[in-house]
């Protein structure tokens, strides 16, 4: 397992630069005004940038006036009883509903189990096995539909959801079997 | 789905906050209106001086009628009494540690300066080191309403400073990736890795360039190259849209690509959870591997199964192409 892990990191570090420096290297041996096209390319990403602001705002500011109304406190007491009985522990329920609502919230959450029950334990790694395993969905969905100007986006939030779900489930089993 | 979703958390951001503030006012949690009896320790009264530096101190029975919690320390701290011809206002020291509920009071009333203030009604003196007397706060009303608004505008602000911040490095990979495609690397890429992703994304014809975009994107994800992933996925979406017939809508091609970024594809745990974690997150590597293979092949199968739900499959973009393939 080691030896697979720190393959994957050497290549993280060299892919980057090969592809930095290899792209235009290979332009110029086919013969493309390298320069001219990459600023041509380049043109575009601001505009694409931008094109994302008002899709990012729209999930944002609704998951950012959720957050602060507390209304999540409410939802992760009325998950509990109901997540109880199918062996997921009390902890990590805020983690599996805030995971696809935002990346810093999940973050901040992982830092406040450590405090408070201990790097070691088994609800940690729970949790910083769903962070790990899953992406910030919402945020995914705004900033790839909004650069094509995509609004209806059909069954691409279940497909996430279900996802998600499904990740915070194995994330509780697998970690019970490795570690438990 | 979406719609309903982000309707349902402005609605129930309102309806929670409302809540809130309702059963706060009916128990008169901030004791609006109602004077605090406190005691002033003070170097010296001089008349017509503006400020005295004071030590306000406060008994934990008092606090505790009050509505804070009992505690054992003596409640004391640093403030400023003002006195101006409309009156003595006491200030607290700013950026003090505060008990519940003067903390939120402070909160609320006083925002920027972050100091309590209050304005203060002489009872009686000892000498002219003590004052005895009562201070009396702003009125805190609709604390969590006044939150969900001021958190609508702070996460407004903060879309719009992410989405900036991803301009430097979207310029700089899709100028790489114009290059890459004058020079052909996008056609050769996509004949290598069509036969593994065209099973996936079947809407997209043989050789087209968004395969390769896709194949890109998954790669950097893969690798946990996040500013990398990004512009190539941005990259693919805007291939993908070229054979979009209608562009408001998301096409099957569009919907698993989602899927499968939502699931994450990352073999390397985040850089976020390697700050946070250190070390410890090298005996999850197996189990977040595991957890993500699992979950990416669920997100695969949903976006699959769900497209041939009756309104996905209705809605799609590409449905007359689809029944004629039926057809054939």
């Amino acid at each position: 397992m080691h030896t697979v892990r720190s393959l994957i990191d050497i290549l993280s570090v060299f892919v980057l630069p090969t592809i930095i420096i290899g792209f235009p290297l290979y332009g110029l041996y086919k013969r493309v005004p390298v320069y001219e096209e990459f600023v041509e390319g380049a043109k575009e990403g601001f505009a694409v940038a931008v094109r994302i602001i008002p899709y990012l705002v729209a999930i944002l500011f609704a998951i950012g006036m959720f957050r602060a109304s507390g209304a999540l406190d409410y939802l992760i007491d009325g998950a509990r009883p109901l997540l109880g009985l199918i062996g997921i522990p009390p902890e990590v329920i805020p983690m599996g509903i805030v995971r696809p609502l935002t990346g810093s919230g999940s973050a901040a959450i992982v830092v406040d189990m450590i405090n408070q029950y201990g790097e070691d334990s088994l609800v940690v790694k729970m949790a910083a096995t769903m962070f790990g395993s899953t992406e910030t969905t919402f945020y995914v969905i705004a900033v790839y539909f909004g650069s094509v100007g995509v609004r209806k986006t059909r069954h691409a939030v279940p497909a996430g959801l279900i996802a998600d779900v499904a990740a915070m489930f194995l994330a509780v089993y697998v970690v019970r079997l490795l570690f438990g | 789905m979406l719609n309903y979703i982000w309707a349902g958390l402005i609605i129930f951001s309102l309806v929670f906050a409302l809540a809130h503030d309702v059963s706060d006012l009916a128990n008169d949690r901030y004791r609006n209106g109602q004077p605090v009896p406190v005691a002033l320790h003070l170097d010296g009264y001089r008349p017509g001086t503006r400020q005295h530096a004071v030590t306000v101190a406060l008994d934990s029975a008092t606090l505790a009628r009050y509505g804070g919690a009992l505690s054992t320390a003596p409640l004391r701290w640093d403030g400023t009494l003002v006195v101006s011809e409309d009156g003595r206002e006491l200030r607290f020291a700013k950026d003090d540690a505060l008990p519940e509920p003067l903390a939120t009071i402070r909160r609320v009333t006083s925002p920027r300066e972050n100091d309590l203030r209050g304005v203060f009604s002489f009872e009686a003196g000892a000498g002219d080191t003590l004052i005895q007397g009562s201070v009396e706060f702003a009125p805190v009303r609709f604390v969590k309403l006044d939150a969900i608004t001021r958190a609508a505008f702070d996460f407004a602000e903060t879309a719009v400073t992410i989405a900036l911040g991803l301009i430097g490095a979207l310029a700089l990979w899709l100028g790489l990736l114009r290059i890459a495609e004058k020079a052909g690397l996008i056609e050769s890429f996509v004949r290598l890795v069509q036969p593994v992703l065209r099973p996936l994304f079947p809407q997209i014809p043989k050789d087209h360039p968004a395969l390769g975009y896709i194949a890109l994107n998954l790669t950097a994800n893969v690798l946990g190259l996040g500013n990398a992933a990004t512009p190539f996925g941005l990259k693919a979406m805007e291939e993908m849209q070229t054979l979009n017939p209608e562009k408001e809508t998301a096409t099957n091609p569009m919907v698993m690509l989602l899927a499968m970024n939502t699931a994450s594809v990352q073999l390397v745990p985040p850089v976020l959870l390697v700050a946070i974690m250190g070390l410890q997150v090298n005996q999850l590597f197996f189990g977040i591997l595991l957890v993500t293979a699992a979950s990416l092949t669920i997100a695969i199968v949903a976006a699959k199964l769900l497209a041939r739900l009756p309104r996905y499959r209705d809605t799609d973009p590409n449905r007359a192409d689809a029944e004629a393939s039926a057809a054939v």
